[in-house]
């Protein structure tokens, strides 16, 4: 049994045979199993990019909501849009990784991991802060006039106002990363970036096709995924709300 | 900043070359005394450059063109070279050290940016993208012709791929005494002396995308019949300095690298011995389509022979330490070195 495994994980770090196509790699299941096999690689991707864009959302989103609630940090937004268009991620994680080792932190997760933060911050904290102050006044008001505490009005208005925009920010922020998230694969780490780092590496064009084809899909499938949650998880008020405002 | 300004300025030379050429073509002698008056006038830009940026890299431009002055002679009359080196810091270097050498003698240079490794390179003297290529002689058998038995002899080597290179429509010259072959290295107090000895040791490998393909590499080391490691883990790290980190950090146990890299010393590390003979001779060579070395005669061959024979293992290392210790231009470095040696 041990063997087995010995040999399965040598399977794995072969190189794909170049006559291989893009069909033959993506439809066969030897390639789907074992060490480096596309299953492997799509958990890792998926988990690092689950776990960035839930801390991002998590950060970004009570911080974005409280600063709009108050109505200051109009500033933080410009220089937040400016930023979400000039970060270079690859170049930061560069930098990061002979840090990373110094220290002793190995190659993963933490360089990748503040790249793709540093991406999936803007747009999640963008779209939460135009949300909450795009909220229609008038049911603000309305709420203060009833009684509201402040932060029922933020709760229960307009945080239940803003959340179809907010998961739309998320959408994004999660799309963008899964499409990057693959430059680890140059940094000493894996993921399904490793089919196109391998493909250029050994010129083997089919293979870095058929690591493209799966990146993308992967992508779509996940803006694919939010949609169905924007569309199934919104109580049928806001979401008549965000289709009318998008109308 | 340097280099764009360096750029610019060899382009307007190469301009000026060219309007020489076109305006000197009725008469033979003529373009001679053309030649000469256009590059002292590059020269005075040079100098006028040179006054406004008080760089080394200005300086060296202006030697180089003040010493083909003073070579006067024949100017080689040819097609313009291309030349490209390897994505990694010694191949860009060595590509600098051949373009600024065979430019300084008058030839029409074009080095192209770095890209791609061995079979990029190949591919591009093949296809016609490129016209000089130096490479490593026992990893080029190792693409060229992975079947045949490694050898230490770099002249058994040269016999394997020599013919090979003439099937591609170009010729291999002669190689130079600098080499630099693929090490299998570990951690100074590693207890491993020979890559045998990684045959038990579960050691985790760092080597880059392309070892895992070449059959001098990852297949041969993992092949049982001839090494047979089993290694416990395997990373795939880019060729260059961050192999050497990531051993350091003691995060890979092994490393496929070159002998020629610098952190070996910096940081104490030990190339193991290839006792079972995988690796061949790995001298440098300069290789050229058959075309451009016809078109210039002779003269090209033995000024390349010149270069090579001059080149030399610890040059080669030099080199490395200062591109990737001190972070300094390849291009730089490169004339530097040659001013130094009186090559140019």
């Amino acid at each position: 049994m041990d063997g087995d495994l010995t040999i399965g994980g040598l399977l794995g770090q072969a190189a794909v045979p170049r006559d291989t196509g893009v069909l033959e790699f993506l439809f066969s299941p030897e390639y789907w199993t074992g060490a480096g096999g596309i299953l492997t690689s799509l958990w890792d991707t998926i988990t690092l990019c689950a776990a960035v864009v839930v801390v991002a959302t998590v950060l970004a989103v009570p911080f974005a909501m409280f600063l709009a609630h108050k109505g200051t940090g109009e500033l933080t937004v410009t220089w937040g849009v400016t930023l979400s268009r000039a970060i270079p991620t690859f170049a930061i994680a560069g930098l990061l990784v002979p840090l990373s080792l110094r220290n002793g932190w190995g190659f993963e997760p933490w360089p990748i991991f503040i790249a793709l933060m540093l991406l999936a911050v803007p747009p999640i904290y963008l779209n939460t802060y135009t949300a909450v102050r795009e909220v229609d006044r008038g049911a603000v008001d309305a709420a203060r006039a009833m009684g509201f505490s402040e932060r029922n009005v933020l709760f229960r208005v307009e945080m239940a106002l803003a959340t179809g925009v907010i998961l739309a920010g998320v959408r994004v922020a999660a799309v963008t990363v899964v499409a990057t998230e693959p430059i680890r694969a140059f940094l000493g780490g894996d993921g399904l970036g490793r089919y196109v780092r391998d493909g250029l590496g050994q010129n083997n064009d089919n293979l870095l096709l058929a690591g493209a084809i799966l990146v993308a899909a992967l992508a779509g499938l996940t803006g694919l995924t939010f949609s169905l949650v924007q569309r199934f998880a919104l109580p049928p008020g806001v979401r008549r709300l965000t289709l009318q405002r998008n109308r | 900043m340097n280099r764009k300004t360096l750029r610019l300025l060899i382009a307007l030379l190469a301009m000026f070359g060219l309007l020489a050429a076109a305006c000197g073509d009725d008469d033979d002698d003529a373009s001679g005394e053309d030649t000469e008056a256009s590059t002292d006038a590059a020269d005075e830009m040079a100098d006028t450059a040179d006054t406004a940026d008080t760089d080394d890299e200005m300086a060296d431009t202006a030697d180089e063109t003040a010493g083909e002055e003073t070579a006067g002679a024949v100017a080689p009359d040819g097609p313009t070279i291309r030349v490209r080196g390897q994505d990694f810091s010694e191949s860009v270097t060595i590509a600098e050290v051949y373009a600024q050498y065979l430019e300084a003698k008058g030839y029409d240079i074009d080095v192209l940016t770095p890209a791609g490794f061995r079979d990029e390179a190949i591919d591009g003297i093949t296809n016609g993208d490129l016209d000089l290529i130096i490479d490593y002689i026992g990893s080029a058998q190792g693409t060229l012709a992975p079947d045949e038995p490694a050898s230490a002899d770099p002249d058994e080597v040269v016999a394997t791929i020599g013919p090979l290179y003439e099937e591609i429509g170009s010729t291999l010259l002669d190689y130079s005494p600098a080499i630099d072959g693929n090490a299998v290295i570990v951690r100074g107090d590693y207890d491993a002396e020979t890559i045998s000895d990684l045959a038990g040791a579960n050691a985790v490998l760092g080597a880059s995308t392309q070892c895992f393909e070449r059959p001098q590499c990852f297949p041969g080391y993992t092949d049982p019949a001839i090494y047979g490691i089993e290694f416990a883990d395997t990373t795939t790290i880019e060729f260059g300095p961050l192999l050497g980190e990531a051993l350091a950090a003691e995060e890979v146990d092994v490393v496929v690298w070159n002998t020629t890299a610098p952190q070996i010393a910096e940081e104490g590390f030990k190339v193991l011995d290839d006792d079972k003979g995988l690796h061949s001779a790995d001298n440098i060579a300069p290789i050229v389509v058959n075309s451009v070395l016809e078109a210039y005669g002779d003269q090209l061959a033995t000024d390349l022979d010149t270069l090579s024979a001059a080149i030399s293992t610890e040059d080669l290392i030099a080199w490395n330490v200062e591109t990737d210790i001190n972070f300094r231009e390849s291009d730089e470095v490169a004339g530097e070195w040659l001013a130094a040696e009186g090559l140019i």
